[in-house]
C-alpha cells in the first residue's frame, strides 16, 4: 500500500484529504506544518507528499526545499494543495521542487487521478 | 464620525455612550471617541476566531460522520458480497449462501433418491411375492394331481384286495400288499391334505401381504411425487431468494457508488470552511493591525501590538484580492497543473 504524507494546518482539510486518499486505497500520515512533517519523516519513508502552502512554524515552500535536500525525497512526488493560485507563487513552488500545484477546493476524484499520475 | 455598523454592534454590548452625544470630526475629541471603541475591535477579532474554530469543529464532525457512513456502507456491501458469493469463507468456517443452496439441494435429491429406491425395492418385493403366490398355486395344482393319484392307488388297493380274496390262500401275500398300499394311500392323503392347507395359508398370507405392499407402494408413489413437487418448489424459492438478494446487492453496490460520488461532492463543498477560516484569519490579522495602529494614534499602545508602520496581512485568495482591488492572472479553484 502506497504511503502519503499530508501536511496542512487545517484539521478539517487533513481529514478530507485523508478520507479521500484512504478511500482510494492509500495509507495516510498527517502533519500540521512543515516542521511536523520533517519530524514525522525521520526514519520513515513515504511515496508522496501533499502539502499546503501557508502554514505556521514552517510553510510549504520551505518544507519542499528541506525535503528535496534529503536523498530519500529527491525524486519523490510532492504536490502543493493550496488556496493560492497566483502564477508567481506557483513559480516559487516549482523552483522549490514541487511536482504539481492543486488549487483548493479540490475535487476528490480529480485528486486521486492526479495522485495516480504522479506516483510511479 | 463613528460608522453606524460599529455603533450598532457596540450598542448591543451596552458599552457605548448615548448616540445623542455629538461626535467630534477631528482632534483630541476624535481620539477619545476612537479610544472608547478600541476594545470592541479586540472583541470582534476574538468573536471571529471563535466562529472560525466552531465552523472547523463542525466540519470535522461532519467529516467524521461521512467516514463512518462510508466505512459502514463498505463493510455492509463486503459482508453481503461474501455471504452471496460462491467462495467459501475459510476464516469463519461458514458456507456461502449459494453453497448452502447447493448443499440443501444435494441433500433433498439424496432423500428423493432414497425414497424412490425404497419404492423400487417395494415394487420388487411385490413381484417376488406374486411369484411366490404363483408357485403356491402350482403346488396346489400338483397336490390335486397327487390327490387324484392317491385316489387311483386307493381304488387299486381295494380291487387288489378283492382279487386276493378270490384267489384264496394263493392270494394271501397279495392281500397283505393290498392292505399296506391302502394304508399308505390313507397316510398320503393326510399329508397331501396337510400340504394343501399349508399352501392355502401361504397363498392367503401372500395375498394380504401383496395388498399391503401395493397400497404402500401406491402411497409411496404419491408421496414421492408430492415430495418432488415440494422440493422443486423449495429449490425454486431458494433460487429466487438468492437472485433477489444478488439483485439487491447489485443495487446496494450501485447505491454505494452513488454514495461515494455524493460524499466526494460533499467533501468538495465542505472545503468552504478552510477558505472561510483563512479569510477570517486574515480579517482578524487586519483587525489586530488596525487596533494596534489606532492605539498608537490615541496614545494607548497595547503591549506586543504591531508597529504602526506594519502593513496589513497579505491576501492569498482570489476573492480576497478581488475585494481588495488587486488584479493578476490566477488559476481557478480546482485547477491542477503538473510541472
Amino acid at each position: 500500500m502506497k504511503k502519503v504524507l499530508i501536511v496542512d494546518d487545517s484539521v478539517s482539510m487533513r481529514q478530507m484529504v485523508g478520507f479521500t486518499l484512504r478511500e482510494g486505497g492509500f495509507e495516510v500520515i498527517e502533519a500540521e506544518h512543515g516542521q511536523d512533517a520533517l519530524d514525522k519523516l525521520k526514519g520513515a519513508t513515504v511515496d508522496l507528499v501533499i502539502t499546503d502552502l501557508n502554514m505556521p512554524v514552517m510553510d510549504g515552500i520551505t518544507l519542499i526545499q528541506n525535503l528535496r535536500a534529503q536523498p530519500a525525497m529527491k525524486t519523490k512526488p510532492i504536490l502543493m494543495l493550496t488556496t493560492e493560485g497566483l502564477a508567481g507563487k506557483k513559480e516559487q513552488g516549482k523552483a522549490a521542487g514541487a511536482t504539481g500545484w492543486i488549487v483548493k477546493p479540490f475535487d476528490p476524484e480529480k485528486l486521486l487521478q492526479t495522485v495516480a499520475k504522479v506516483l510511479p | 464620525m463613528a460608522r453606524p455598523e460599529i455603533l450598532r454592534a457596540s450598542r448591543a454590548t451596552g458599552e457605548i455612550p448615548p448616540q445623542s452625544s455629538p461626535a467630534p470630526e477631528s482632534g483630541p475629541g476624535l481620539e477619545a471617541e476612537v479610544a472608547r471603541y478600541l476594545p470592541q475591535l479586540g472583541r470582534m477579532s476574538e468573536q471571529l476566531k471563535q466562529t472560525s474554530k466552531q465552523i472547523e469543529e463542525s466540519v470535522v464532525g461532519v467529516c467524521d460522520s461521512f467516514q463512518g457512513i462510508a466505512a459502514r456502507a463498505r463493510a455492509t456491501v463486503a459482508r453481503a458480497t461474501g455471504f452471496l458469493s460462491n467462495d467459501e469463507q475459510p476464516a469463519s468456517g461458514k458456507q456461502s449462501f449459494e453453497g448452502l443452496i447447493e448443499a440443501c439441494s444435494g441433500t433433498l435429491v439424496k432423500i428423493m433418491n432414497t425414497t424412490v429406491e425404497a419404492g423400487e425395492i417395494s415394487r420388487r418385493a411385490i413381484e417376488r411375492i406374486e411369484d411366490m403366490d404363483t408357485a403356491s398355486q402350482q403346488i396346489s395344482d400338483a397336490l390335486s394331481q397327487l390327490d387324484q393319484i392317491t385316489n387311483s392307488n386307493r381304488m387299486l388297493a381295494f380291487n387288489a384286495r378283492i382279487e386276493a380274496a378270490h384267489a384264496g390262500n394263493v392270494g394271501m401275500g397279495f392281500a397283505v400288499v393290498a392292505v399296506e398300499l391302502a394304508a399308505a394311500t390313507v397316510r398320503s392323503r393326510a399329508v397331501t391334505a396337510q400340504v394343501g392347507e399349508l399352501a392355502l395359508n401361504l397363498r392367503a398370507l401372500a395375498e394380504s401381504t401383496l395388498q399391503d405392499l401395493r397400497r404402500m407402494n401406491e402411497k409411496d408413489s404419491e408421496r414421492v411425487e408430492q415430495c418432488r413437487q415440494e422440493v422443486d418448489a423449495s429449490l425454486r424459492d431458494l433460487q429466487a431468494a438468492h437472485s433477489e438478494m444478488v439483485e439487491m446487492l447489485n443495487g446496494m453496490t450501485a447505491e454505494g457508488a452513488l454514495l461515494a460520488t455524493d460524499i466526494g461532492a460533499t467533501v468538495r463543498g465542505l472545503q468552504f470552511q478552510d477558505r472561510i477560516s483563512q479569510r477570517i484569519g486574515h480579517v482578524v490579522a487586519d483587525l489586530d493591525t488596525l487596533s494596534a495602529r489606532l492605539e498608537t494614534h490615541v496614545g494607548n499602545v497595547a503591549p506586543g501590538a504591531a508597529p504602526a508602520d506594519e502593513g496589513f496581512s497579505a491576501y492569498t485568495m482570489h476573492e480576497e484580492r478581488e475585494v481588495a482591488g488587486f488584479g493578476g492572472e490566477e488559476a481557478s479553484a480546482g485547477d491542477v497543473e503538473l510541472f
